[in-house]
């Protein structure tokens, strides 16, 4: 390249606006507002989430799941404006608190506690795994295009990151309206429904922030 | 005379809003770091080609700058991107000598070590790195290399294809 083609590149400057993760965050924020409505209305919450009083079960997998949400967010935003060295990690840990359900679930299956089979075959399930698909697709939509504005130079773990985030928080608004106090419910099909959320965005999303 | 990271980072923050000077020298500047950057780590007749790709993907992407953090690791994670994709393409140039690399002053090599390529080649195993030095470096058939090294055709396209990958996930770390 030489200094034509700067020129070139000169010619063509046009003031731009700053890529800011605040645009991000509220984009994130506002589909899941849309989701929490569209959920609140349409099925409707536990009536404790309602009275603000929610069983403990409901905080604690509810919590998990936003922690899981915000910290992956935080990784992917940092992905679209990229630098050697400033990969933002923390979603790792954060994964692996929420990770303590299925495990949870296995100890007490595995120290003798009957596992109930029954929400292997609840047709909740079903409700849960759509309602909770179908939040993380109105969440990661608007996140994807975001993202493609940006400069993401590693495309496959923002694909792995931007469905984690999808659906960890798809399913967080899910979990405000899911009937199930059991653990064990929330370890198959929570992790289950994050899991193929992230599978998808694994698939999906790299071949969508080429450039 | 060589500009340092902040003063980069300022020129880029106001060619952001338009100021054209501002931009010509952070292009020009952007144009030399690369030439060091790349040296050795592209065949020489391509790295025109790459310098080229990389500082209009500056142009493209420079909204994603934010001046409050240094330039060049972001900077170099475009550059990185941009040769990874083109040691990705199936090509073969006929050249089998690198160019020379030009003297660097302490500061630029202690920078350019830390965001280098040679920092990502270092994540790889030894035979996944001589693969793809060899092959997509180096400009070697896969049977000169197999020749060379004493792996199998085979297993020097499947320690390149493994190597691309493992790159990949490795743009922006030190």
């Amino acid at each position: 390249m030489g200094p034509r083609d700067i020129e070139d590149l000169v010619a063509d400057l046009q003031p731009v606006r700053r890529q800011s993760a605040r645009v991000g965050f509220l984009l994130i924020a506002g589909g899941m507002v849309v989701a929490l409505l569209a959920t609140g209305f349409g099925f409707g919450f536990r009536p404790d989430v309602l009275a603000l009083r929610p069983a403990e079960i409901v905080l604690l997998r509810s919590g998990a799941l936003l922690l899981v949400g915000l910290a992956s967010a935080v990784a992917v935003i940092a992905s679209a404006r990229p630098g050697v060295g400033s990969r933002r990690e923390g979603w790792r840990w954060a994964l692996a608190a929420a990770a303590l359900f299925p495990l949870t679930s296995l100890a007490l299956t595995l120290s003798g506690q009957a596992f109930p089979t029954w929400i292997l075959t609840s047709r909740s399930a079903a409700y849960c795994v759509g309602i909770s698909l179908a939040a993380a697709l109105v969440i990661g939509a608007p996140l994807v295009l975001w993202l493609r504005r940006g400069a993401v130079t590693e495309r496959t773990r923002a694909g792995w990151l931007t469905g984690l985030t999808a659906g960890a928080l798809g399913v967080f608004v899910y979990s405000l309206a899911c009937p199930s106090t059991t653990i064990h419910y929330a370890a198959v099909w929570y992790t289950l429904t994050v899991a193929a959320a992230a599978l998808l965005g694994r698939l999906i999303v790299p071949r969508l922030l080429r450039w | 005379m060589r500009m340092d990271d902040r003063t980069l980072a300022r020129l880029m923050a106001e060619a952001q809003g338009g100021d054209a000077d501002a931009y010509r020298v952070v292009l020009h500047e952007s144009r030399r770091w690369l030439v060091r950057f790349f040296a050795g780590k592209i065949t020489p007749t391509a790295i025109d080609d790459l310098i080229q790709e990389t500082l209009v993907s500056l142009h493209a992407k420079r909204a994603t700058y934010e001046p409050t953090r240094p330039f060049l690791p972001w900077l170099a994670a475009i550059a990185r991107y941009r040769w990874l994709d083109q040691l990705r393409r199936v090509y073969r140039l006929d050249e089998d000598a690198l160019g020379e690399t030009p003297a660097r002053s302490d500061h630029e090599t202690e920078v350019i070590a830390r965001i280098s390529i040679d920092r990502m080649l270092a994540r790889l195993s030894p035979a996944q790195s001589e693969a793809i030095r060899l092959v997509k470096i180096d400009g070697l058939s896969i049977a000169e290399a197999s020749a060379r090294t004493g792996q199998s055709p085979s297993l020097i396209k499947v320690n390149i294809h493994r190597g691309l990958k493992r790159l990949a996930q490795h743009v922006e770390s030190e």
